[in-house]
């Protein structure tokens, strides 16, 4: 086993394209971490650092207690999966398994006995034969993974491994990867941008965006406090709804005005104590509105249906609040109501679940 | 799993070497190509442009040494005439064979190209000249070429009903280069065949489909779809051909080594004359010479393929 | 539109030309075959004087009378096409074996290595493919003549290896190759290195086993010009010890008395090889037709 340690890591291309600009994150010993992030955030390069597969440009590599900033790939003592599998299609499966120990001189029998065992954890033994072409999807994805467990790695890097499966398999193998990792108890690192993988996988999330990690942290935690509106949005789906709204006071209480109404606030900690200001963000996600049927504005949002979404179990409101332009999507329980079009609903952010980001994006309350 | 555990004794924070590519590895697998290019295609290359300023022997002589001639084996190939008539017979050659032999390989390609039973195995026939050894097709045609009663006086006899009577078609000086002409033709046009065949295959089906409810003939298909977008593929089998025919040699030597054939200047080609004067009379410097006017004709033919092509796609 | 009209003769005019075509492919068959169907049969025909007058007629293609294997062995046994043969595989398989290798170890330096001077390097390359060996003949004639060789004689002229090493190297070998590598994926070899794997170790056992289309294009065109090659044997080889079989050929067909079937049989046996290599990787010569076309 082995923990990573990033210590202010930074990669330039040709001394002019920055993409890590600094990032500083330890990956515990036996941690399940997910890097999530837009594309071309820099996820997958700060993986491949990790690897070896590329240089690190300045900044400290530490794997266990080793810098491993110059060292080579197969001394790192990792593993990885790649997005395309990356299978030898020339070689059959057992050889896909074994090559590494083959290049590490290792008998014949062992390397029998090592693949049968990676190959009995991942049920394919009866693939082992097999060439890559004649497997499908799901059971190439395997076999790459057996591939990185034979080498016994302390760590085990993902680079989008579920990308290229179907939607059902996608979901069976989230669960198999997270039972694969209680069972062999190393440390993973994972690389997805979808953020439904990085919320149901990790142990830990660290949220990447333009060469930074915005956030790090346990997924539920990034869920409900997220430091500025990037995380906010990222995670959760649909996403958290950001309504432009003025911050002032009503006698002691402090409101909010937002789409011609005035709410108290109810939110997430203080807001900005004091003065007034007018260029502050709402954030409130769609599954923590509270929804009236029309009637008492006071101290709600007022708001008319758009479009209703029926998806069986719930239902999501597209609505629209006079004055602001975006759409504000809520998730309601289906409960057999009609929410006709243009019909006028009453909305409530619920107690604790607000919170107030400026425009700039950070979080302020 | 033990590796994390120990200490590794090579990590120096701070290093920013690249740890995957040392440094002298792309050499190992460059240098040797590397190497032979260099000693036995670019030192030859530029041997021949100095050499042909040099009045160089192939066997040296040890008192006379090798002297700066200026353009001297320039002048003096033209005003050889052998020169000019390999010059001539290399041109003629060039001016018969790449027209026919790419009109014959896009008819082929096209017949080839039907949906028709045993298409695969005509493409076959076609092309196995082209993987028959040169040597042997001018061996073989020596024989049908054969005066009097040989196979091809025959069938000319038949076809012309007694018109055209028998020719010593080796022999007769009018004669030598046609008949080269015709079995480089029948050895080379499969190769131009599956070029076209490739460039026939590479249009999109949908074109035709689209034609076809636009109400185009078949006739109309092949001159509004199917030439248009041949027109890389023959720019490439054109200047590729007439390359290949400036290159000729093999056949004509082999008649030429027959001891039965017209007279030498009739039909030599330039690389011919390249072999008699550099190798057979030693005279290297002279040989140079030609080698550079005949590198100068292939690199003008190249280059008109670049200029034909690239414009075509700047047009794209 | 008339469609139901015009169907009967629409079908009628199809096969009208589907006729036509294989009337034309007769023509074209008869045009290909029966330069070859001759070669074969005359070689077969022991008796000379019937081989020559059977020229005036079909009977040139018909085997009948005196078959046998006679000619063949009369060449065998009575001129030196043994030697030429063995000397033609040595030098042939040599140059394309070290040709495949040497030329896709260039590419892959240039597909897969950062390093200076790599584009100028490729470029240039790409600029050699348009030299023809004919330009260079004559000075690399002078050149090899001036060469030492590991004996320490002084002259390549007269040997296996100056049939074999200067044509090891070839530009557009190396530029199909280039093309071949830079498609491939990278992945793969990025998997190799995570295995362990050190750059000749990934070349060797990850890239060339993917190369196969590609090294069997270039061994293909390789070999058919190696083989069919007489300007260089001309100029570099002076008696029979090292020449190849179109230099035997050339010797054995200006001999006189000449031996028409004789010369058929050795013609025959001659191509044997390439028409077989043919036969058994067609496919590959329609790669290498197609492949030369990226050239341009």
């Amino acid at each position: 086993m082995a923990s990573v340690t990033m210590r202010n890591i930074r990669k330039v291309y040709d001394n002019t394209v920055e993409v890590i600009k600094g990032v500083d994150l330890e990956v515990q010993d036996g941690e399940f971490m997910v890097f999530v992030g837009p594309s071309g955030c820099g996820k997958s390069t700060m993986m491949r650092m990790i690897a070896g597969l590329e240089d690190i440009t300045d900044g400290e590599l530490l794997i266990g207690d080793r810098v491993a900033n110059d060292l080579p790939p197969v001394d790192r003592g990792v593993a990885m999966v790649f997005q395309s599998y990356a299978l030898y299609p020339h070689m059959t499966v057992a050889e896909n398994m074994g090559f590494g120990l083959k290049l590490a001189g290792s008998s014949k029998a062992e390397i029998a006995e090592i693949v049968g065992k990676a190959a009995e954890i991942l049920h394919i033994t009866n693939l082992l034969d097999r060439r890559p072409k004649a497997l499908s999807g799901g059971q190439r994805q395997r076999v790459a993974i057996g591939r990185a467990i034979v080498r016994k790695p302390g760590v085990f890097l993902f680079d989008e491994p579920l990308s290229n499966l179907d939607a059902n398999l996608r979901v069976q193998m989230r669960v198999e990867l997270t039972k694969l990792h209680k069972e062999l108890g190393s440390t993973m690192i994972y690389v997805t941008h979808d953020q439904t993988e990085a919320m149901t996988m990790g142990d830990r999330i660290a949220v990447f965006n333009r060469g930074i990690v915005e956030q790090v942290g346990p997924p539920m935690e990034l869920y409900h406090n997220p430091v500025n509106t990037f995380v906010a949005e990222f995670l959760g789906s649909p996403k958290m709804n950001l309504l432009p709204i003025k911050w002032t006071r009503n006698g002691d209480e402090a409101c909010i005005e937002v789409g011609g109404c005035t709410i108290p606030w109810n939110g997430n900690g203080h807001g900005p104590l004091g003065s007034v200001s007018d260029d502050l963000l709402l954030g409130v996600r769609p599954e923590h509105f509270d929804v009236f049927d029309s009637g008492d504005t006071n101290g709600s949002i007022a708001a008319k249906v758009e479009v209703a979404e029926r998806l069986g179990d719930i239902v999501l409101l597209y609505l629209k609040v006079p004055g602001i332009e975006q759409t504000l999507a809520v998730k309601v329980p289906e409960e057999g109501h009609l929410w006709q079009r243009g019909a006028t609903v009453t909305l409530r952010p619920r107690d604790k679940t607000a919170m107030l980001f400026t425009k700039a994006g950070p979080r302020v309350s | 799993m033990s590796t994390a555990v120990t200490h590794a004794p090579a990590g120096k924070p701070g290093k920013r070497s690249a740890p995957i590519k040392g440094r002298f590895t792309p050499w190992f697998f460059a240098a040797p190509g590397l190497l032979l290019l260099l000693v036995f295609l670019v030192l030859p290359f530029v041997l021949a442009l100095v050499l042909s300023f040099t009045d160089q022997r192939l066997v040296t002589n040890e008192e006379l040494g090798t002297d700066f001639v200026a353009l001297r084996n320039y002048v003096r190939l033209f005003e050889d005439d052998s020169f000019w008539a390999a010059l001539r017979n290399n041109f003629y050659f060039v001016a018969v064979v790449t027209p026919l032999q790419s009109a014959l390989a896009l008819v082929l390609a096209l017949l080839v190209n039907q949906k028709l039973a045993g298409a695969r195995i005509f493409r076959t026939i076609y092309f196995m000249p082209v993987a028959t050894t040169m040597a042997v097709v001018a061996v073989i045609w020596s024989l049908l070429y054969a005066p009097d009663q040989g196979v091809i006086n025959r069938f000319v006899g038949l076809i012309t009903f007694g018109m055209v009577g028998p020719h010593d078609w080796l022999r007769e000086p009018g004669l030598v280069m046609p008949a080269v002409m015709l079995l480089s033709i029948w050895q080379g046009v499969g190769f131009q065949m599956l070029v076209f065949l490739a460039g026939l295959q590479s249009i999109p089906l949908d074109l035709y489909e689209a034609a076809k409810l636009d109400g185009a003939t078949v006739k109309q298909q092949f001159l509004y779809i199917t030439l248009p977008m041949l027109k890389n593929t023959t720019i490439f089998v054109l200047i590729t051909t007439t390359i290949y025919a400036f290159q000729l040699y093999t056949q004509a030597q082999i008649i030429a080594s027959s001891g039965a054939s017209a007279p030498i200047d009739s039909f030599r080609t330039m690389v011919m004359l390249m072999v008699h004067e550099g190798f057979r009379n030693g005279k290297i410097g002279y040989a140079s010479g030609i080698s550079v006017v005949f590198f100068v004709i292939v690199l003008a033919f190249s280059m008109l393929q670049r200029v034909l092509l690239k414009e075509e796609r700047a047009v794209q | 539109m008339t469609t139901t009209k015009s169907q009967p003769s629409q079908a009628r005019r199809e096969r009208f030309a589907r006729l036509g075509q294989y009337a034309l492919h007769t023509v074209l068959v008869i045009f290909f075959l029966f330069p070859l169907l001759f070669l074969f049969v005359s070689a077969l025909k022991g008796d000379e004087l019937q081989l020559l007058k059977d020229m005036g007629s079909l009977n040139a293609f018909v085997p009948y009378g005196d078959i046998s294997l006679k000619n063949f062995s009369h060449v065998i046994s009575g001129s030196n096409f043994k030697t030429a043969f063995f000397n033609s595989l040595l030098t042939v398989s040599l140059t394309v074996i070290l040709g495949v290798l040497i030329n896709s170890m260039l590419a892959y330096a240039l597909a897969r290595f950062k390093f200076k001077g790599r584009d100028f390097l490729l470029s240039v390359i790409v600029a050699l493919i348009i030299i023809p060996f004919e330009a260079i003949a004559v000075p690399l004639l002078l050149l090899v003549n001036e060469l030492p060789w590991v004996n320490g004689e002084i002259g390549w002229l007269d040997s296996y290896h100056v049939q074999i090493i200067p044509f090891i190297a070839h530009a557009f070998s190396i530029y199909l190759f280039y093309q071949f590598f830079i498609a491939l994926p990278k992945d793969l070899e990025e998997a190799a290195l995570m295995d362990g794997a050190n750059r000749l170790r990934i070349y060797w056992s990850i890239v060339m086993p993917l190369s196969k289309p590609v090294i069997a294009t270039v061994a293909v065109l390789q070999f058919l010009s190696r083989w069919g090659d007489l300007l260089w044997p001309v100029m570099a080889v002076r008696g029979d010890t090292f020449a190849t079989l179109p230099l035997a050929m050339q010797s054995f067909f200006g001999q006189y008395p000449r031996h028409w079937g004789d010369v058929m049989a050795f013609a025959a046996m001659a191509t044997l090889p390439t028409l077989m290599i043919f036969v058994i990787f067609q496919r590959w010569f329609v790669r290498s037709a197609v492949s030369s076309g990226i050239k341009g």
